[in-house]
This record gives C-alpha cells, sequence and structure tokens, in this order.
C-alpha cells in the first residue's frame, strides 16, 4: 500500500548515501594511494638547481646532517612535434632512470628504460598530446637541429603533476639522446631526501639550505633551492579541500533524505491511526507499537544501504580514479577500506531509525479516543495568515496555495532541501563567472600574443630591434627575469618565485592593481606582486620590506603594490632595479601579432624564430597566450564543475523530498478529494489542483534560493579560494543563472507532483462517503 | 443535464429518479456482499423523500448510485434524460456538479477555504456563472441558509450547525434541480437538527427533489414520502 512512497524514500536515502559514501570512498582510496603509492616512491624532499652535478659532488650533499640520500638528474625544456602539433615538453635524463631510488619510477608498457635513441613518455602526457608507443616523435631544444626519437615505452612518476594538466609532455630519454640535441651530458638538478621523515616544510629547508652551502663552499653555483611540503603530493591540499567540501553537501543530502523517511513513516501513521486507537484499545502499549514501526525504519535502512554501498564503491573507485588522475596516481591494486564501508552501513541503518522517531513518537501519543474518531476532513494546522488573506483568484489555485502551507514543518524541510539546491546551483554559476572574470583579469593584462625565450639573456634594445623587424609583428617588448627567494629572519628561506622586469612604458602588460600603486621611474629596490605570490608569502602587504634573495644577491626590497595574477607567484620590479643583480640582459621577448588566428600567428612565430637565430639569439621555447589561458582555465573550471554536481545532488534528494511530501499530502487528503470530485471536480481540475501545489512549492523554494544563493556563493568562493587560487566573489546572480534555475525548478516541481497528481486523480468520489 | 430538459421530463409527468432492477454486490472479503437487490423506485421532481433502515440495510449505497459515486452491479439508474448508470467516468464529474447538490454527515467543507469560498467552487469547478457573479451568488446563497454573517470565516470557527449550513449552500451553488443528503443531522443536536430539516423543508418547497437518509424518526414529519429499506430491499414505501 505504501509501496510508490517506501520506494521514494529508499531512493533518497540510497541517493544521500551513495553520494556520500562516494565521496568518503574516493578520499579513502586517494589517501591510501597518496600514502603508499606517493611515499613509496620514497618522493624528493628538496630540489637544488646546479650548473652540473659531478659524481664526488653527490657523495658530499650524502655526507651533509640530515640527508639521507642524494640524486643528480638533468632536466630539460624542449620541443615536441607530433601529429602535426608543437608541444612543450621536459624531458628527463639520469644514469639509469629504472633504477632511481628518489622519487621512483615505474614502467608501465613498453620499453623501460628506455633504449638508445628512444624515449619513454610519462602516463600522464599521453593521452592529451596523441604521443603514441611505436610512433616518431621530433624533438629539438634552443636552435639546435631536431632529432626524430622513438617512442618506444611509457613509465609513471607520481611525482609529477600531471601533464595534461600542465600541457606538457614529459619524456625520459638517455644521454645520448640528450647529445644529439645539443644539450650538455650533465646533470643540472640534485634531488635529495632527509633522513628524519617527520621533519616540516622549514625543517627540510633547512637541511635542503646546508646542502647548498656545502655545494657552493666546494665552488658550484646552486641558483635554486625547491622544497615542497613533505609526504604531499603537488595537489594534495588542493583534492582534500575539494573532497571536505563536497562531503559536507553530501551529508546535507543525506540528513535530508532522512526527511523522506519522516514522511514515509507518517504516511503510515496516518493510514493506521485506527488501527493504532484499536491495537492501543485492545491493550498494545506505545512501545510495542513503536517498536514495529521503527523496525520498518530499520529495514528501510538496511535495503538502501545494501544497494548505496556497491553504488558507492563503483562510483567511489571511478571518481576517486578521477582524483587519482589529476594527482598522476593509479589505484589499481587498491580498495576502498573496509572501515570506510562499515561508517557508511552503520549510517544507513540508524538514520533512517534516528529519523522514524520523530512522527512515531507523535503517532504513539495520540489518544485512543482521537484515533478512533478519524472520520471527516483532516482539519490540520491551517495555513499562516498571509496566505489566507490571498485573494483574486479562483478558489482551486487558492486551494493549491493554501494546501502548500497546510503541513509548515514537512514544508519547510522541502523548501530547505530545494532551495539550498538552488544556492548551489546559482552559487557553482557565480563562481564560474567569478572563475572566468579572474582569468580574464589575468590574461587582459597580458597584452601580446606570444611569448618567445631566448637560450641566453640578450641586450633588450638588440631583441626588439630584431623582432620587429618581422613582418607582422606589431609590437615587441623584451621582458627580463630572474628568481628570488624571501630570506627570512630566522635564517630560512622561502620558495623561490619569478621576479619580472618590464620596459617603463610596457604597453604589452596592463596591470590590475588590487592595492598599492604600480613602479614609478625614480623606484630604487621596489617590487610589485601578483596574487600567486600574495598566497605564497602571506607577510606581503603593501609597505611591507622583504629581505630577497635576487639572482644570489642579498638586499631590501619594499612592496609598493599589488596586482591581479595567475596562481604562478610572481613579482614585478623595474629594468634598472633587476639590472643590479641579475645584468641587462633580458631573456623574454612578447610579441604582439598584427593579424589573428592560430595558423597565421604559428607561422609568425617560426619567421621570428627564425630572425632571432638569425642575428645569433636561438630561441628555446615558445608559447601562445591563448594557449596558456585556455589550459589555466580548463584546470579552474574543472574544479568548479566539481562543486556543481553537488547542487544537481540536492536536485535529485529535493525532487524526491518533494514528490515524497506531496505523495502523503494527498494520502492524508484522501477523503477531501473525494468530496472535490462529489461536488463536481473533474479529472483536470483535481490533477491541476495537485500539481499547481507542488509548484507552489517549488516557486518557493527558488524564490528562497535567490538571497540564499549570496552566502552560498561566498562559500563555494572560499572554498574554491582554499582548492585552486582566491577569485574576486560574485555574490549576485545573473539573470541567466536565475532564469535556468526557474526553469529547472518548475520541471523538477511538475515531475515531483506528477505521481501524486495521478494519484489524486484515481481517488473515487465515494471515498468522500466512506466512513469505515 | 440543462434545466429545459429537466423542465420537460417534469412536463411529461414522468419520474425525475428512475431505478429498475437495480442490484449493487460489493467483492466481499470472503463473499460477495449484495448491498442492493433488485430495487426499483421511482421518485417525481418536488418530492421530499426519506430513505430509513437499519444500519447496512444499503441506504448510503443507494445514495451514491443515484449521485454516480458508484455505479450499479445490475439494473438501470436515470436522473432526468440521464442514464447514470451507463455515464462515461469522464462526464460523471461533470454531471454530478451540475446536476446533483450531495450534503453530507460529517459536512465535509473544504478547512482551508472560507464559508463563502466553499460555496464558490463548485461553481469554480461547474463553469456555469461568470467569474466575478460567484461571489454574490455564494453571499445569497449563505444568506438563504442563513450564515451570511460567517462568509469569511474558516469552517473550523463554525459550530456544527452552521456548517451544515454551508454545506447545504455549497450542495445548492449550481442550482441542481436534485438535492441528496445522508444523514446530515447525525452529528447536530436534535434543536439544530429540526432547523435544518425546515431548511430543507423550504428548499423542496421552492421547486427542487430531496433524497434525505435519516435514522431520525424526527425527519420523517418534514418528509413527503417515506421509503424503508431492509437487507438492500425496499420494504415500505409511503406518502404523507
Ligand atoms: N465499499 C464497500 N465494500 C464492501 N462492502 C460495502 C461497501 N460499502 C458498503 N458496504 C456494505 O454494504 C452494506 C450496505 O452499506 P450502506 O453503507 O449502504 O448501509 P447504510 O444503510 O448506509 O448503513 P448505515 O446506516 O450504517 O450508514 C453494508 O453491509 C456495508 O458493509
Ligand atoms: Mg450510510
Amino acid at each position: 500500500m505504501h509501496r510508490g512512497r517506501t520506494l521514494l524514500s529508499v531512493i533518497a536515502i540510497v541517493t544521500g548515501l551513495a553520494a556520500g559514501g562516494t565521496v568518503l570512498d574516493s578520499w579513502a582510496l586517494v589517501r591510501v594511494a597518496t600514502r603508499e603509492g606517493y611515499l613509496a616512491s620514497d618522493p624528493a624532499s628538496a630540489t637544488l638547481r646546479v650548473d652540473s652535478a659531478p659524481a664526488a659532488l653527490l657523495a658530499l650533499v650524502r655526507a651533509v646532517p640530515g640527508v639521507r640520500d642524494a640524486e643528480a638528474r638533468r632536466s630539460t625544456t624542449a620541443r615536441l612535434t607530433a601529429n602535426g602539433t608543437t608541444l612543450t615538453a621536459f624531458l628527463f635524463t639520469s644514469d639509469d632512470p629504472s633504477a632511481r631510488r628518489i622519487g621512483r619510477l615505474r614502467g608501465e608498457s613498453g620499453d623501460w628504460p628506455p633504449g638508445p635513441g628512444a624515449m619513454t613518455v610519462e602516463r600522464s602526457s599521453v593521452e592529451f598530446s596523441g604521443v603514441a608507443v611505436g610512433e616518431s616523435v621530433r624533438l629539438s631544444v634552443g636552435d639546435g637541429d631536431p632529432v626524430d626519437v622513438r617512442v618506444s615505452g611509457i613509465a609513471r612518476d607520481v611525482g609529477l603533476a600531471p601533464g595534461w594538466m600542465e600541457h606538457v609532455v614529459y619524456g625520459f630519454v638517455p644521454w645520448g639522446t640528450l647529445r644529439a640535441l645539443g644539450v650538455p651530458d650533465r646533470a643540472n638538478e640534485i634531488r635529495l631526501v632527509v633522513q628524519d621523515g617527520s621533519l616540516d616544510q622549514t625543517g627540510v629547508r633547512r637541511v635542503a639550505f646546508a646542502a647548498r652551502d656545502a655545494l657552493q663552499a666546494a665552488g658550484l653555483r646552486v641558483t635554486n633551492v625547491d622544497v615542497p611540503v613533505p609526504g604531499e603530493h603537488i595537489h594534495a591540499a588542493q583534492m582534500d579541500s575539494l573532497l571536505l567540501t563536497q562531503g559536507a553537501f553530501a551529508i546535507m543530502a543525506l540528513l535530508l533524505s532522512a526527511f523522506l523517511v519522516v514522511n514515509l513513516i507518517a504516511a503510515m501513521l496516518a493510514g493506521q491511526v485506527r488501527e493504532i486507537g484499536v491495537m492501543k484499545a485492545i491493550g498494545a502499549r506505545s512501545g510495542q507499537i513503536a517498536a514495529l514501526y521503527l523496525t520498518v525504519a530499520g529495514a528501510l535502512g538496511v535495503a538502501a544501504t545494501v544497494i548505496s554501498v556497491p553504488i558507492a564503491i563503483v562510483a567511489g573507485t571511478r571518481y576517486g580514479a578521477l582524483k587519482a588522475d589529476l594527482l598522476n596516481f593509479d589505484l589499481t591494486g587498491y580498495s576502498v577500506p573496509l572501515w570506510a564501508i562499515v561508517l557508511q552501513a552503520t549510517v544507513g541503518v540508524l538514520l533512517p531509525v534516528a529519523a522514524a522517531l520523530f512522527p512515531v513518537l507523535r503517532g504513539c501519543r495520540m489518544s485512543v479516543a482521537d484515533a478512533l474518531r478519524d472520520v471527516g476532513i483532516r482539519d490540520d494546522a491551517s495555513p499562516p495568515r498571509p496566505v489566507l488573506m490571498l485573494g483574486g483568484m479562483s478558489r482551486p489555485a487558492l486551494l493549491s496555495i493554501r494546501n502548500a502551507f497546510r503541513r509548515r514543518q514537512r514544508m519547510v524541510l522541502t523548501l530547505l532541501a530545494l532551495s539550498s539546491a538552488g544556492a548551489v546551483f546559482i552559487g557553482a554559476l557565480n563562481l564560474r563567472r567569478a572563475v572566468r572574470g579572474s582569468t580574464d583579469l589575468v590574461f587582459d593584462s597580458q597584452r601580446y600574443d606570444f611569448s618567445l625565450r631566448v637560450s641566453e639573456r640578450h641586450d633588450p634594445d638588440s631583441l626588439t630591434a630584431v623582432v620587429r623587424a618581422v613582418e607582422g609583428v606589431a609590437g615587441a617588448e623584451a621582458w627580463s627575469g630572474a628568481t628570488a627567494t624571501i630570506d627570512r629572519e630566522d635564517g630560512t628561506l622561502g620558495n623561490g618565485f619569478s621576479v619580472l622586469a618590464l620596459p617603463d612604458s610596457s604597453t604589452l602588460f596592463e596591470a590590475t592593481l588590487t592595492g598599492g600603486r604600480w613602479l614609478q621611474p625614480g623606484d630604487s629596490l621596489a617590487l610589485v606582486a601578483a596574487t600567486g605570490l600574495e598566497r605564497q608569502e602571506p607577510d606581503i602587504v603593501v609597505g611591507s620590506r622583504l629581505r630577497l634573495i635576487v639572482a644570489g644577491k642579498a638586499a631590501e626590497w619594499t612592496v609598493v603594490g599589488t596586482v591581479a595574477g595567475g596562481p604562478a607567484p610572481t613579482a614585478y620590479v623595474s629594468r634598472e632595479a633587476l639590472a643590479g643583480f641579475a645584468g641587462r640582459g633580458a631573456g623574454a621577448v612578447v610579441v604582439r601579432a598584427a593579424i589573428a588566428g592560430e595558423a597565421s600567428q604559428l607561422d609568425l612565430i617560426q619567421r621570428t624564430r627564425a630572425a632571432l637565430a638569425e642575428h645569433g639569439m636561438p630561441v628555446a621555447s615558445s608559447m601562445r597566450l591563448a594557449e596558456s589561458r585556455r589550459s589555466t582555465e580548463d584546470h579552474l573550471l574543472m574544479v568548479v564543475d566539481f562543486l556543481g554536481a553537488m547542487a544537481w545532488l540536492m536536485l535529485v534528494v529535493g525532487g524526491l523530498g518533494l514528490g515524497s511530501t506531496m505523495a502523503i499530502a494527498v494520502l492524508e487528503r484522501t477523503r477531501e478529494i473525494g468530496v472535490l470530485r462529489a461536488i463536481g471536480a473533474r479529472d483536470r481540475s483535481v490533477l491541476l489542483l495537485v500539481q499547481a501545489e507542488g509548484l507552489t512549492i517549488g516557486l518557493l523554494s527558488w524564490a528562497i534560493a535567490l538571497p540564499l544563493s549570496v552566502p552560498m556563493s561566498l562559500l563555494l568562493g572560499e572554498a574554491f579560494g582554499r582548492i585552486m587560487l582566491p577569485v574576486p566573489s560574485r555574490p549576485f546572480p545573473d539573470a541567466a543563472a536565475v532564469g535556468i534555475w526557474f526553469a529547472l525548478v518548475v520541471v523538477v516541481s511538475l515531475l515531483a507532483s506528477a505521481w501524486p497528481a495521478w494519484r489524486a486523480m484515481r481517488v473515487p468520489a465515494a471515498r468522500a462517503l466512506a466512513y469505515e | 443535464m440543462t434545466n429545459s430538459a429537466l423542465a420537460s421530463a417534469t412536463a411529461d409527468n414522468a419520474p425525475l429518479i428512475r431505478l429498475r432492477g437495480v442490484t449493487k454486490t460489493y467483492p466481499g472479503a470472503t463473499a460477495p456482499f449484495t448491498a442492493l437487490d433488485d430495487l426499483s423506485l421511482d421518485i417525481r421532481a418536488g418530492e421530499f423523500v426519506a430513505v430509513t433502515g437499519e444500519s447496512g440495510s444499503g441506504k448510503s449505497t443507494l445514495l451514491s448510485l443515484v449521485a454516480g459515486i458508484d455505479r450499479a452491479t445490475r439494473g438501470e439508474v436515470r436522473v432526468g434524460a440521464t442514464a447514470v448508470h451507463s455515464l462515461p467516468e469522464a462526464r460523471m464529474a461533470e454531471w454530478r456538479g451540475a446536476a446533483v447538490g450531495i450534503v453530507f454527515q460529517f459536512f465535509q467543507l473544504i478547512p482551508t477555504l472560507s464559508a463563502a469560498e466553499n460555496v464558490m467552487l463548485p461553481m469554480d469547478f461547474c463553469d456555469r456563472w461568470p467569474a466575478r457573479e460567484r461571489r454574490d451568488r455564494a453571499l445569497a446563497l449563505l444568506e438563504r441558509v442563513g450564515v451570511a454573517d460567517q462568509a469569511d470565516k474558516l469552517p473550523s470557527r463554525l459550530s456544527g450547525g452552521q456548517q451544515q449550513r454551508v454545506a447545504i449552500a455549497r450542495a445548492l451553488a449550481n442550482d441542481p434541480p436534485l438535492l441528496l443528503a445522508d444523514e446530515p443531522t447525525g452529528n447536530l443536536d436534535s434543536r439544530t437538527s429540526e432547523s435544518v430539516l425546515s431548511l430543507f423543508g423550504e428548499i423542496v418547497s421552492s421547486g427542487r427533489t430531496l433524497l434525505l437518509v435519516t435514522h431520525a424518526p424526527a425527519a420523517l414529519r418534514h418528509a413527503s414520502r417515506t421509503v424503508a429499506l431492509a437487507d438492500g430491499r425496499l420494504v415500505s414505501d409511503s406518502r404523507a
């Protein structure tokens, strides 16, 4: 008799449980995989960039107190052409990559390690680049001659940010290939692991700087020291924040699904009031009756758990795999830990029982006399005054609206589910706009079409003179850069960031100030920090003075302003200021093309490279702005979509909630509907009555979602800031978001009340007379 | 049915309600139960018929067959020119709304609508009067049953007698020629019952036909004819 409603409740609990379980399972899986997979690879604690790393010096590093092991490798930036497209490649070379002890690699298919003249591609770069095992790709470095190498296998390096995300092809090549490419066959990185696995970032940094000092004492130049957060994959913190946010919504969905159980049990009780009265009259105690209904709720929970746990395992494994893909992990061989399943089962069984307690306790308190007197139309809580004051419409319309307000508790819960779904939906759309807006902000300041990196520094004026002479170039500027680190008072150094020096009257960079001012002629050691740097170094505020080591030389700098920028930590300084540290030479040229279109710009890039090479200034790499913009945006929007997915989840639960609310309303008002039929209500009238009631609740939830979306947008923006990067908050919905959500709510309301309306239509007029 | 069709039916002096060999069998839990057994009965326009009988004798069943709320297992039920027993389900509600007014024992007013709105509701369903005339008409009907001053109150604020008067006004909403009432005084005290029964008497004198199921002997005095049922059969039929 309550088959439909039971089904709805089970579906709702399954939805909530499966969603929560999916998030939990994927989190547990990724955690296990990171722990075991990432840590098992023995990731590098620190990486030192050096000129060369003779074996004797490696022994020197290993002897530094606190260092457990050290290895050398060379990383080379190259250009890779496959299937007609040219991409940036990072090539890694070490003596025997398969014997690497730090950041261990694993061959996945084909040859491992790569033989002479061959290359092994890192797993995460395979799909997006389209390279395939057995095919040849063309590599070139700087203006060296291109070399064709065969892709002979695929390996995985769990320590790398995924190639598809970074738009970079990672490859492992032997020394011989580097020689053929014209690259010196010496290592340029020393990677070390510390002895004490419990050290934090600062502790590791101390050890790494001791190693740097030892190397410098031996006469080696160390240009950069990079120390990641120990034991954590590059993107692990982001993933945790994402899963945490999603988990919060899943729990909300789960709690709302519990409300369907409340509805179901209330419906059962409504239909059995007289039976309960009779049972009580013949001596059943309240406890016995309560136990009966709680058992039903428990059984529902068991049924829902049995269905949802496997769904969560499958979906969680898939979602986990997606996450793992983002972290460049492989989940094969790992399974969802038992504790996660036990937790889901416990919640799944107990939650419905807890939810059922509300109506059961209320039902059992009803007196025998009241229960047995259950005859006429139920005159339950009447609608609030303002709703009664409504006028100017037909009685059926009035009836629909007033009926919606009849059971306020139930309505509030339904509204809560639907309007929070709306708030998340609108919030996610706002976030999407905010993200778009902030990438706009970052890229709007870049007024060039592509950038070229030259192999060695050159005089800025000679660089721009050559480039401006190329046909199709509308403007060119030479930018110079260096790496810098903050020299903290406690003697530790911060992570490296880049310092960019632009010409005084740059037209190809237009800063969007977020605080302070831009650089002025006459500024001495002044810098302007971009968003990414502010995030990395929270001490940086306008007016603060910092001790920086720029290109190896320490000095005190003043922060004069902040500008909007992407996630990469960057600071802007004047050419004169940087010249005192890194010389006047510029390493990059940014170019504005006179013509648009990908093909013609690629052609222009080729011609510019040729012109520079002809003048003895070979180009190492080039990047189109549009391309880097797309990869940044893809990256960010994917996380927005993950958050937005929660809105759909809530909408499903909200829709089910509305459906069950309408179904129970129809059940409770069977006699009333019978009366309506007896006094002449046609099928269509009854159908409309119920649909309009559902629609009333839906539209109300829409109206509530609008103001609710403001704090939700801020909340999502906050979460996004923690996961990815801070974006300017956009708390107010635009017309499109409001309109789309309106349409969704109308559709869901009509769908949700369709079945109850159908049931109402089937109520015979005879129910008006039946008192039995 | 239209008023003119009704008028022609009356002019012919044909009965307004014509039951022929009506049998109603309910599919019981163990064996089928016959609530009405081969019943034939004619009721002319303008009659005030009291239907009496023991509990379970089939009175309510008879009423629901005439109202088209339920269908006869066998036999014919005609009201005016309409063959109710064979009316398609889709047209039933429409016919009922226009041709029959029903008054229930437990009043069965819609709790979220005011007295006047309850009276307007059948007009909304039937759509015979223009929308802007409906409220005036409802107020006139409430006036007629003596509760005009309660028009804007919710049913829960009214006494039992007042509620039943509103329910009668609702039954009259679409000006049906036929009124059916199932123990309308069953839930009222004797003084209130008496005044409600007088109201029914007035309504009949204004040209309507009334079929009233009752247990109350007092009701019989108001009726022009009394029909008694026992075990689904007609056992007596007397005119005052
Ligand atoms: N829907 C039904 N299903 C099965 N049996 C029914 C149904 N409706 C009525 N009956 C049975 O038919 C018989 C006649 O019922 P009905 O309601 O017409 O009696 P009644 O004369 O109105 O009695 P009361 O004075 O108690 O109202 C009763 O025995 C009743 O149990
Ligand atoms: Mg009866």
